[in-house]
């Protein structure tokens, strides 16, 4: 017996779907058919231009789903990122605008606008390693520690802004990066790096064991530790890789409008949630993936832009992330049970 | 001992539990007299807990009848039993902590009409009861503040206000104080003066001793003896009927113990622990014997790291510092008491979980080799014959005895020099057994040392090279395993017969 199992365990790797990548498959299936149908059913979705807007629109709250899909699956939250975005815009905003302006909000520190860039990484990163601090070492739930640390980065925008926004006396090149386009096109740079920051997600997640590790942690966080992995560490590396890519976010965004805005990025955090949870990643921890996540996105962009394009307002477009959502997670829950019946 | 006896409340006749491929309860037959503490005693595995699990209602006897009080009792479920006037008090407290003591012993009993609660004399009832068998606990106070001691009574006078003509104990001391004991057994003995029966189960025989009326004492899942405790000539007789004449053990000498000492722990202490210093040498296996909370689990998480305690723990002449992680990079794995939420990743497949403590043979500057890591499963799932189809199934579909082999796969893969085995065969099968016991005599074979916790005497017997008995968090005596070797002494010992023979 010894001797068949092992030969028919080796005669037959991944002649069935694993878990994730059937339901990484079953939110991609989702993603096209809704395509489809919107194509069909909405006058004028069906162009070229729509298609890439689906993500170029989406860079930056797919960029946060990165972040929030790895903690997720280590079976943490991150609440904090829409908060990071609107802090790192405003920080870097103010460490750019000259020293001379004419009142408070237009006046800054006048640093090099490379300078400003890794001051706001630095306020984006206190933040996460804040949110580590309190989950890894006391312990505290992490909903509520990332809910705490969003209005804490937020609270914080919002006095350096006065609750406005600051927009002037700013270096002509703090705009450059994130309005640079590539490639001859209309693509801008923080689409390219939203695609290049998913492609070494991707291989982070299957390939190198910093990507186990989270999946260890998530699925069985005791039997992790008995197993020797240091969870408060790659917690706290998890939590600085979230707050940094929010707070890359944040600073591009203030590029691209050449403001520094404390409302920006509001409700970024459940977007990111949601397209997580929509892209197949378990709540509980230790399943799912980020392709599933960047799927989950494109559903969330097809139901809400198809729903402009017909005769819903925008105002609608709540209800129907919430049907969306509902409606992908009691699929998932169904299909996994019934194949692991 | 069978048949009918003219005051007996409780009875049952021939009774027997198959399992498939155990028969945990053999044709067991006794009677409980009324108004008595009739105390159950056996060694692990001796069939007590089945015989409880059957009494109320949790398993249906594969043949034979009981009664209550001459009538036929075929509880269906728990609650069927509490109708039977017979009521369980577990080791785990069911009371409610946000609400009164009153509202706890009232719970599930109030009387409502179109969904209001209405004024009965229950309340009068369940506090006359609690003044009766506990005058000290005032029934307003919420039970969140009363102790664990205090709570069980709580739940004592909850089963005693709900009609139960039989109230069975299971280790109702295991995490009580001495004090505290002292006051349940004044509770218990005035339950006896208020016409309740107690059927109390314990592996302290002193507990017995002091307490009981009447003992009845199972092996092997067969019924020994059923006798007023007057009869019974002190602890060695107990333990004599308790373990017969049989022997089990099968343990042959091995000749690769050496006398390389790869471990030395000094002074552990911690919560439960006291001063335990022992040392592990290279080829042997150690085996650690008590019973439940004699600190085995312990000993073990300390010199892991996994849990804060005083004291040192040198591995291989260097102080390894207290976290699994460095435990294992100095080359110490365990196999945690409880696999399923300790040891294994259960939604995980085997590929997955045989890897996770030796991560640098699977990987390349960060880079994880997944055809590494297959090999590796199908590896594991050979040598240790796991029965699966695939390396792709998640564990938890698998049985307890190849979970347990997925874990042990896990420390093996982990290639360390001292293994620390928490109870490796717990709700394992017997055919599973032998082949843990194969692999475990196998690794020290091959020069690694091995450390045992469990609380199966026949584990340890048949296994281990030396043994150190321990008993309430402190280690009484260790012993040389051979075939002269005294059970009686060593049962005597972890009972708390042997609290004066050392130190």
């Amino acid at each position: 017996m010894t001797v068949s199992t092992a030969t028919e365990a080796t005669a037959r790797p991944g002649r069935r779907l694993s878990d994730e990548a059937f339901i990484t498959s079953l939110v991609a299936a989702v993603a096209v058919g809704l395509f489809i149908v919107a194509s069909v059913a909405v006058p004028n979705f069906f162009q070229p231009l729509s298609m890439l807007n689906l993500i170029t629109n989406n860079w930056a709250v797919i960029s946060l789903g990165v972040g929030v899909s790895f903690l997720l699956v280590s079976g943490n939250f991150d609440l904090s990122v829409g908060g990071i975005v609107a802090l790192s815009g405003v920080l870097a905003v103010w460490f750019a605008q000259a020293p001379d302006g004419a009142n408070a909000l237009s006046t800054g520190f006048g640093f090099p606008t490379w300078l400003a860039i890794v001051c706001a990484m630095a306020g984006a990163l206190a933040v996460g390693g804040l949110n580590a601090l309190f989950v890894v070492a006391l312990r505290v739930p992490s909903i509520i520690v990332t809910l705490g640390a969003m209005m804490v980065a937020r609270g914080i925008a919002q006095v350096i802004t006065q609750g406005s926004q600051r927009n002037t006396n700013l270096p002509d090149d703090f705009g450059v990066l994130g309005n640079l386009t590539m490639f001859g096109t209309s693509v801008k740079l923080p689409v390219v790096l939203m695609i290049v920051l998913v492609l070494v997600a991707v291989f982070i997640e299957k390939k190198t064991v910093f990507g186990r590790l989270t999946y260890w942690i998530g699925a069985n966080p005791v039997a992790a530790r008995l197993s020797g992995i240091n969870n408060a560490l790659h917690l706290t590396r998890l939590y600085l890789f979230s707050a940094a890519i929010a707070g890359a976010v944040g600073i591009l965004l203030a590029s691209e409008f050449k403001s520094g805005f404390s409302n920006r990025g509001t409700l970024m955090e459940f977007d990111a949630l949601v397209i997580s949870l929509l892209g197949g990643i378990a709540i509980t921890g230790g399943f799912g993936s980020v392709i599933g996540m960047v799927f989950g996105a494109l559903i969330l962009a097809v139901v809400t832009s198809a729903a402009t394009g017909m005769v819903l307002s925008p105002d609608w477009q709540f209800i129907l992330k919430a049907i969306a959502v509902f409606l992908a997670i009691v699929t998932q829950t169904w299909a996994l049970a019934r194949r692991n019946r | 001992m069978t048949g009918q006896e003219p005051d007996a409340v409780l009875s049952v006749e021939n009774l027997t539990k198959d399992y498939p491929g155990v028969r945990a309860v053999d044709d067991v037959s006794f009677s409980i007299q009324s108004r008595t503490i009739h105390c159950l005693v056996g060694e692990n595995g001796a069939g007590k807990s089945t015989l409880v699990k059957m009494l109320t209602g949790a398993l249906k006897p594969t043949s034979g009848t009981m009664k209550v009080r001459g009538a036929d009792y075929r509880p269906g479920n728990p609650h069927d039993a509490r109708e039977g006037g017979i009521a369980t008090l577990f080791q785990e407290l069911h009371v409610v902590d946000e609400l009164t003591v009153q509202e706890n012993l009232t719970l599930g009993m109030e009387e409502s009409r179109f969904g209001f609660l209405v004024k009965s004399d229950l309340d009068r009832r369940v506090v006359a009861t609690l003044k009766a068998i506990e005058p000290s606990i005032d029934p307003a106070t919420r039970v969140s503040r009363l102790s664990v001691a205090q709570k069980q009574i709580v739940e004592i006078a909850r089963a005693a206000s709900s009609g139960a003509s039989v109230i069975i104990m299971d280790e109702p001391t295991a995490a009580l104080s001495e004090r505290e004991v002292e006051r349940l057994f004044g509770v218990i003995r005035r339950l006896r003066e208020s016409d309740v029966t107690v059927v109390y189960i314990s592996h302290k025989l002193d507990e017995i001793f002091d307490l009981g009326d009447a003992v009845t004492v199972l092996r092997d899942g067969k019924h020994i003896a059923t006798k007023p405790l007057s009869e019974v000539a002190g602890r060695a007789e107990l333990i004599q009927m308790m373990i017969g004449r049989t022997v089990f053990q099968s343990y042959t000498p091995r000749d690769t113990v050496t006398d390389d000492t790869v471990l030395v722990a000094r002074n552990l202490s911690n919560h439960l622990l006291q001063d335990v210093s022992f040392h592990i040498n290279r080829g042997e296996i150690v085996g650690f014997y008590g019973l439940v909370g004699a600190g085995k689990t312990e000993i073990a998480r300390a010199v892991f790291g996994a849990d804060r305690f005083t004291g040192s723990v040198h591995f291989k002449g260097k102080d390894i510092g207290g976290s699994p992680e460095r435990a294992i990079a100095s080359g110490i794995a365990l196999v945690p008491e409880e696999r399923r939420t300790q040891g294994l990743f259960t939604s995980m497949t085997i590929r997955e979980n045989i890897p996770v403590m030796n991560l640098r043979r699977l990987s390349n500057g960060g880079v994880y080799r997944s055809s590494a890591e297959r090999a590796a499963a199908v590896e594991y799932v050979g040598k240790l014959s796991i029965a699966t189809d695939t390396i792709e199934k998640h564990a938890e579909k698998l049985s307890g005895g190849n979970q347990q082999k997925v874990v042990l796969s896990k420390c093996l893969f982990a290639d360390a020099d001292l293994l620390l085995l928490d109870e490796p065969t717990r709700g394992v099968d017997v055919g599973a057994k032998t082949e843990i016991y194969a692999i475990i005599r196998d690794l020290a074979d091959r020069g690694n040392a091995v450390a045992v916790f469990s609380s199966e005497l026949e584990e340890v017997l048949g296994l281990c090279d030396r043994i150190l008995l321990l008993f309430s968090g402190s280690l009484e005596e260790e012993i040389a395993n051979g075939p002269e070797v005294d059970v009686a002494h060593i049962l005597h010992v972890v009972t708390g017969g042997g609290e004066h023979a050392v130190q």
